[in-house]
């Protein structure tokens, strides 16, 4: 067979193209990645020799409290993340698919604003915004005469999580309604026009027609949020630290704390691995799990 | 269109490579070059008028040494501990520092190497004659790792304390005496709550304003006369955090935090922010340190004075000794370097720096000249007047954090619960010592 390019010779002929890119991903992707799980298997302080552990840091966190309490959070963490912008992300889409191109455009731009921003500035922005003494939240509920539910947002146990994910909503609904609306745009009118003619309400050509040919897109918007949730670090940092006292406390969160402040960085690896197999569980699981009926095993 | 051959194509991808790799190589030698041209020096004197100051110092060391340039990185108590043992093992950190005294940080660096002792410098420049030894001891790390024993790896440029800051309008206006012992304290409390005015100004969002108070009511307990058992447990030479005193503290924090005589809010306030209120006349206390001078003296209604102790206590400690020290790291490698590096700290801690520190409102460790020519805020003079006093007194006393390396965090998780009402006090005290006697096993 004659070859239509240079390009396609065989593949190790055409490794020498893609040495540089590879070189890169190698030094900062590949390498980090096996130099963590080399680390995770050692005490090391960061600073002299790393001792061999073997496994005993992977011991060590499945009977660490703290490693629990930070899997509860993000888990709670995980419908402000995931659950919430994604119902409100579809809901959204549908309102605004029905309204005319002009509306359509300002509202899916000005809800898609808070995702252009970078998620460490609106953690700054918004623990002003929570402060109990000059943040507009409570100065506003005071001046309503509902003083009584100023409450220390970032400071309060039970209150807090939901606080910093609530955040986490306001970023993530825009980019899930601009996936939706752009998953919207695929569908086959005459389906529509059918559920119409069959004397479908609005409700049921949403829940029987559009949102089962969502799917697809549903599937992207979850992997995408979960994966956010899990390595969620720089909002819960510049709120609160994952304060007060590990209320906040996530596993990256935990990991920085292990590393960073308390110089045990083998352990601190150990975190970040099972971090990582946690984001190919979950997500392997919703690949699988979040699928139109007819698509087959792939 | 010119046909590339493929010989021709991968040694224009090795060339690309190849020249990339060069440029990183290349960058990084600038860098060392640049880096070689001056003194590399990390502070932590972020706040404003700190960092006018140092500015002013370096400049001034700059024009008494033509030809050297110092390089300043300031970073924040919290950017230091995380990132300084971490940039000089890497080889690209400060040449002089400040260190964190204690366990988890000098105690850490000299442990592995990364600071150089300065004893030679204190025996030529003569910093046992400026500083006290009970001052300097805080910066003692032996071979085996005891602290406060063997070879001296800095010394400190600031004194600090932490004391009470009153607000003397606040209070005329609510027609109460500056209290003038522990009974007279506790019932303005009461008095200022009954009023619907905040008795306390704190944040406990952010830095460690609450570890500060607990230590200074805790401490207030201990008699100068008595401290050998407070110096034992600081020192890593053993002991128990579990006291009478310690409990007693917490107790009375539980209940001013629960009780309402906090100002409403303060779990979600930072120490900065809760500062920056009290200037602007909210609150009538604050239980703080003297790094604040420079902030506190905007506003003149606000005094400080030692914590008023207990009946029975004649000379209560203090908690605090000295800011963070100045250090020689082992980047600085050859005898040159070292001694430049032994210079500057020389600078920053003789009297003329000294009084470049008093002049901007913050105490100075260094005694300052009695032919001082300046005009000190009432509130330096206050404080210079206390440190005279606990000095004489032996009743500087200690930060709890120094004693173990992981104490610090294990203080911040348990306050929010005892703050909450939610820990024992028992509980709390048993959590620090808990720590504390695993960091004692550890070094066995």
């Amino acid at each position: 067979m004659k070859l239509r390019s240079k390009l396609d010779a065989p593949v190790h002929k055409n490794l020498i193209y893609i040495l540089p890119g590879l070189i890169l991903y190698a030094a900062f992707v590949f390498g980090p990645i096996v130099s963590a799980v080399g680390i995770s298997l050692t005490d090391w302080n960061g600073l002299g020799l790393p001792t061999w552990v073997g496994l005993q840091n992977y011991a060590g966190l499945f009977s660490d409290e703290r490693f629990y309490l930070s899997l509860k959070n993000n888990a709670e963490l995980m419908v402000f993340y995931c659950v919430l912008p994604l119902g409100l992300g579809i809901g959204l889409a549908a309102i605004l698919w029905n309204m005319k191109p002009r509306e359509q455009l300002m509202l899916r731009t000005m809800l898609f604003l808070p995702y252009i921003m970078p998620t460490a500035v609106l953690g700054i922005i918004w623990a002003w915004l929570y402060n109990p003494a000059f943040g507009p939240i409570n100065q506003g509920l005071r001046l309503l005469g509902l003083g009584s539910l100023a409450l220390p947002w970032l400071g309060d146990f039970t209150f807090v999580l939901p606080a910093v994910g609530l955040v986490a909503t306001w970023y993530f609904f825009g980019f899930c309604m601009v996936i939706f609306m752009s998953g919207m745009q695929r569908l086959d009118p005459n389906l529509f026009d059918a559920a119409r003619v069959d004397g479908a309400t609005g409700l049921q050509t949403f829940r029987t027609v559009t949102l089962p040919l969502l799917l697809p897109e549903i599937r992207v918007v979850l992997l995408l949020t979960v994966i956010a949730s899990i390595k969620s670090f720089d909002l819960i940092f510049t709120m609160t630290r994952g304060g007060p006292a590990n209320a906040t406390l996530v596993p990256n969160i935990y990991m920085y704390q292990l590393g960073f402040q308390l110089n045990r960085f083998g352990y601190a690896a150990a975190v970040a691995i099972i971090g990582a197999i946690l984001i190919f569980t979950v997500n392997y699981a919703i690949h699988r799990l979040v699928r139109p009926a007819d698509e087959g095993a792939n | 269109m010119r046909n590339i051959g493929k010989k021709s194509l991968g040694l224009t991808a090795l060339k690309a490579t190849g020249s990339a790799i060069a440029a990183c190589v290349f960058g990084l030698a600038v860098v060392q070059s640049a880096q070689a041209d001056g003194l590399n020096v990390w502070d932590d004197y972020t706040f404003e008028g700190q960092s006018a100051t140092i500015e002013q110092l370096n400049k001034a060391f700059e024009a008494a040494h033509p030809g050297v340039t110092i390089n300043r990185t300031a970073r924040t108590f919290d950017d230091m501990k995380l990132t300084l043992k971490l940039a000089v093992s890497a080889g690209d950190g400060p040449m002089v520092t400040k260190v964190n005294q204690g366990a988890g940080d000098m105690g850490t660096m000299v442990k592995e190497g990364l600071l150089q002792p300065v004893d030679a410098y204190i025996t030529k420049f003569g910093w046992d004659k400026l500083q006290s030894d009970s001052l300097i001891a805080r910066d003692r790390w032996s071979d085996k790792g005891q602290f406060g024993e063997g070879p001296t790896y800095g010394i400190s440029g600031l004194g600090e304390m932490v004391g009470l800051f009153y607000n003397k309008k606040v209070l005329e206006d609510a027609g109460l005496p500056v209290p003038t012992n522990f009974d007279e304290f506790t019932a303005d409390l009461d008095k200022l709550k009954e009023k619907g005015i905040a008795p306390f100004m704190i944040g406990t969002s952010k830095q460690h304003m609450a570890l500060h108070m607990i230590a200074t009511v805790s401490q207030a307990h201990v008699d100068a006369a008595k401290r050998s058992t407070l110096d034992d447990l600081i020192y890593g030479r053993g002991g128990s955090w579990k006291t009478e005193g310690n409990v007693t503290a917490a107790s009375l924090i539980q209940k001013w935090a629960t009780g309402g005589y906090f100002y409403p809010g303060f779990q979600g306030i930072s120490g900065d922010d809760a500062v920056q209120l009290f200037v602007a006349g909210q609150g009538a206390f604050l239980i703080s340190g003297t790094w604040y001078f420079g902030d506190m003296q905007n506003n003149p209604d606000i005094h400080f004075m030692p914590f008023p102790a207990p009946h029975g206590v004649e000379k209560p400690l203090t908690v605090g000794g000295v800011d963070l020290a100045w250090s020689i790291t082992s980047l600085a490698k050859d005898k040159a370097t070292q001694d430049l590096a032994g210079e500057y700290i020389n600078y920053m801690v003789s009297p003329e720096a000294a009084l470049t520190w008093a002049k901007a409102g913050y105490l100075p460790s260094t005694i300052l000249p009695d032919n001082a020519d300046f005009q000190a805020s009432t509130l330096l003079k206050e404080g210079i007047a206390m440190w005279k006093q606990v000095n004489a007194n032996n009743a500087l006393g200690h930060y709890p954090d120094w004693s173990a390396p992981t104490l610090l965090k294990t203080i911040d998780d348990a306050t929010p619960h005892l703050l909450a009402g939610d820990m024992k006090p028992e509980d709390f005290v048993g959590a620090i010592d808990a720590d504390y006697q695993a960091y004692l096993a550890s070094k066995k």
